[in-house]
């Protein structure tokens, strides 16, 4: 399902966001901070913050529909959607992960003309920790780069 | 009512990127990443309407929306229950959100290309300040 | 929370409010301050500068810039700018361009905080639209004046009673510097600048009036002056005119006068001339037209006038022309008499005479008289002659037609007393004396052809005249007999 193109730009400097919904079809939002595309290259884990996780665990076990946006600086961006397999805790490995992403993702946005003023505290002033890993299997893909072409589905 | 308090406002200048969630009636939530909430009053945001696309059709036929806002002064986030509730072509929250496209259109050679549709208003129904997603930094100041 | 928390909290919030409070004040004391500063001038560009001096000492908004509407015009100009490295004064603005060009489009405040982030969106999409071949022609973005990377931008438009005259605008590269607390001393502070740039401006049209003004008032003394010196020439001009026209008036009164009394001679004139026309006139029918004028111009003494002269004294008639008047029609009489008179009257103007009168046949004519002519018996003798002759002529052809008349001539020379002779309105001139009774007693002796006349006369004309001897006739009205010759003809 995902291409090298994809699993790369995944692993990227992105801005990521989840969505999910409730059973009276009442959305709810939680921010990503670091994902990883599994071997399977199906599924794909995203970790959020705890607090957060428990917040949409009632929505993900409820219905599983998951949506999420990956937004690179460039303003490249991609919707997935799916359904809601699993959750774990993060390890050591998925912390380095998220560190490295973190570290990434703030040079790539200085890159991209943001002040360093907003840009260094949002990205490394944002709590990371303690996260969960919410695995879930992409279905469908859409294109959502602002422009003439967005909401085109690419898979 | 007054759901929103003052202290947001800054969160509503799309200084920073605010996301926003809706859901179709199928069932199929749409994330999206939101350039800027509008500031109407203590009770409705706005959405600028430029083309239609997911989250303009989800409102329209489930009006039920979150938005996710970040204040670029303090770092703190705030979760916004939203309510779509009409949508308007004219008058003062139109024309303050129109005013400042037509700005930002003339400095990009997009004058006349990327205009305003329309302004979304949405009732604001639950305003929540996350508290604990910040860490602290040292030396980082405003 | 407790409520101790709660407790601190409040306590927390009242701080913030005093320190927003004392804030405000302070912000509005300083305001105040700086309108007073403002209005104690007029002076525009001063002004300007001014209140971006004061915006940036005082209220900290340290790139600030001034507007002003061109005239007539959908732009704006830079007036005064401060915290920017070249001064960007004079640049232009047209409305829609940029924030403070929409500001003056809208005539509405703006404030923006997210610039860069905002274009940097939009040319992505920019981007993706050429990409997509969707955007026709590359739209040049436009040049505006201020920071070159500004992420933020607060503009005001200044308005007086409604009437858009430019824009206030401050910058800054912070995203978000700006929030509404900050709009609120701004939107004072755009109040005063409009109200005291157009104060300044009228003032500067005051100024520019009252110099036109003064100019005015100059050029209107100078004016003044140049017409007093006009008017004090025309008037030495009209005074000259006057005398000249009162000189010219004392001349035509002098003519009138004249002419009054060339008119009054002239009337005598007239009346002299018509006197003398009618002396003509009156003369004409005794004499020649030449010697009518002759008398008249003065040749001779007024004829009329009474006088005694030496005349040769000529009487004709025609011997049974009684006889012949009687028996014959009046329309052959005076056919006859017609004929006679003509050929006669051309002979007594031919050798001038004066006819005194003729009575049907009979005529006396007369020389001498008005006018003296040489050797009056001669002349009449001569005149006789050919009268006899012409009428010799003329009874030839009466005799043809069955008439027999023939001509008898008396003439006598002697003193006479000529004048005019008669009453008002039926005066003739005529001659009295012995003369003209021996004239027409001879003429009464004469026989047929025959020109009778006294010895007397002869004396001087004997080798002229050839004439024969008829006798000595007693004549009535005279004591002793004349001798008395017939005249037979010319000598030589």
């Amino acid at each position: 399902m995902l291409t090298e193109k994809f699993v790369e730009f995944i692993h990227g400097p992105v801005i990521m966001s989840m969505g999910t919904r409730d059973e009276r079809l009442r959305p709810a939002h939680t921010f990503v901070i670091g994902a990883i595309v599994n071997q399977d290259r199906e599924t794909i884990t995203c970790f959020v913050l705890q607090s957060r996780a428990e917040r949409i665990m009632g929505n993900l076990e409820n219905n599983g529909r998951i949506a999420m946006t990956v937004s690179h600086p460039s303003h490249e961006s991609y919707q997935l959607k799916g359904r809601y397999m699993s959750s774990r805790p993060v390890d050591a490995k998925d912390v380095a992960i998220q560190e490295i992403y973190r570290t990434k993702l703030l040079a790539c946005m200085l890159q991209y003309g943001y002040p360093e003023q907003l840009a260094q505290p949002l990205i490394l002033g944002f709590r990371y920790q303690p996260a969960m890993g919410i695995t879930f299997c992409v279905e469908e893909i859409f294109l959502q780069t602002p422009g003439p072409e967005a909401g085109k589905k690419i898979a | 009512m007054g759901v929103l308090p003052d202290e947001i406002k800054p969160a509503m200048e799309g200084v920073i990127p605010s996301h926003g969630v809706t859901c179709s009636l199928d069932g199929t939530p749409n994330v999206t990443v939101i350039s800027q909430v509008y500031y109407v009053d203590a009770d409705h945001v706005a959405l600028s309407f430029q083309f239609f696309n997911k989250t303009t059709r989800n409102v329209r036929e489930n009006p039920y929306a979150v938005a996710w806002v970040t204040n670029p002064d303090t770092f703190e986030t705030w979760d916004l229950e939203l309510e779509y509730d009409h949508s308007e072509t004219s008058g003062p929250v139109f024309e303050a959100m129109d005013m400042r496209i037509e700005a930002i259109a003339s400095m990009t050679g997009m004058t006349g290309i990327f205009k305003l549709k329309a302004a979304d208003i949405y009732r604001v129904k639950s305003a929540v300040k996350n508290t604990d997603e910040r860490l602290p930094l040292a030396g980082i100041d405003k | 929370m407790d409520i101790r928390e709660q407790i601190a909290e409040n306590e927390r919030i009242i701080e913030q409010l005093n320190r927003e409070l004392a804030k405000k004040s302070a912000e509005v004391r300083i305001i105040q301050q700086i309108s007073s500063e403002i209005n104690s001038t007029l002076h525009l560009t001063r002004i300007l500068q001014l209140i971006l001096d004061s915006m940036d000492r005082v209220l900290g908004f340290q790139h600030c810039m001034i507007l002003l509407k061109e005239e007539s015009e959908e732009k704006l100009r830079v007036f005064a700018s401060r915290g920017y490295d070249q001064e960007g004064v004079g640049a232009e603005v047209k409305f829609g361009e940029g924030v403070i060009g929409v500001v003056a489009k809208r005539k509405k405040m703006m404030r923006l905080g997210n610039i860069g982030s905002s274009m940097n969106y939009l040319r992505a999409v920019r981007a993706r639209m050429e990409e997509a071949g969707q955007l026709a022609s590359a739209r040049v973005p436009v040049n505006l004046p201020g920071l070159p990377r500004a992420q933020s931008q607060l503009a005001i438009p200044l308005l007086v009673k409604d009437r858009f005259i430019g824009v206030l605008a401050v910058e800054s590269p912070k995203p978000n510097a700006f929030d509404e607390l900050d709009e609120i001393p701004l939107n004072i502070l755009a109040n005063q600048v409009a109200i005291a740039i157009d104060n300044a401006r009228m003032y500067q049209m005051e100024e520019h009036r009252r110099k036109e003004l003064d100019e005015a008032n100059t050029k209107l003394v100078q004016l003044n002056e140049s017409l007093e010196h006009k008017v004090k020439e025309r008037t030495a001009q009209l005074e000259q005119a006057h005398a000249e026209l009162s000189a010219a008036f004392k001349r035509v009164e002098e003519q009138a006068a004249e002419l009054s009394v060339f008119n009054r001679t002239l009337e005598q004139r007239v009346a002299e001339q018509l006197a003398e026309l009618e002396r003509v006139g009156r003369l004409k029918r005794f004499f020649s037209p030449q010697l009518a004028q002759l008398i008249v111009a003065g040749g001779t003494e007024d004829p009329l006038k009474t006088h005694r002269r030496e005349v040769t004294v000529v009487f004709l008639d025609l011997r049974g022309f009684t006889a012949f008047a009687e028996t014959s029609e009046p329309e052959e009489v005076m056919g006859v008499l017609s004929e006679y008179h003509a050929e006669m009257g051309k002979l007594i103007l031919a050798h001038e005479g004066t006819l005194e009168r003729f009575t049907g046949d009979g005529m006396m004519i007369f020389f001498n008289d008005p006018v003296p002519v040489p050797n009056p018996p001669e002349r009449a003798i001569r005149m006789a002659l050919e009268m006899r002759e012409r009428v010799a002529e003329l009874i030839v052809k009466w005799r043809k037609r069955g008439y027999g008349l023939d001509l008898g001539v008396g003439i006598a020379q002697g003193y006479a007393t000529i004048g005019a002779i008669g009453f008002e309105g039926r005066w003739d001139y005529g001659a009295i004396g012995t003369v003209t009774n021996l004239a027409a007693r001879l003429c009464g002796e004469a026989k047929p052809n025959q020109i009778l006349v006294p010895q007397r006369l002869l004396w001087t004309m004997d080798e002229l005249v050839e004439a024969e001897s008829v006798g000595d006739l007693s004549l009535k009205g005279f004591l002793k007999p004349v001798p008395t010759f017939n005249v037979v003809r010319l000598r030589g």
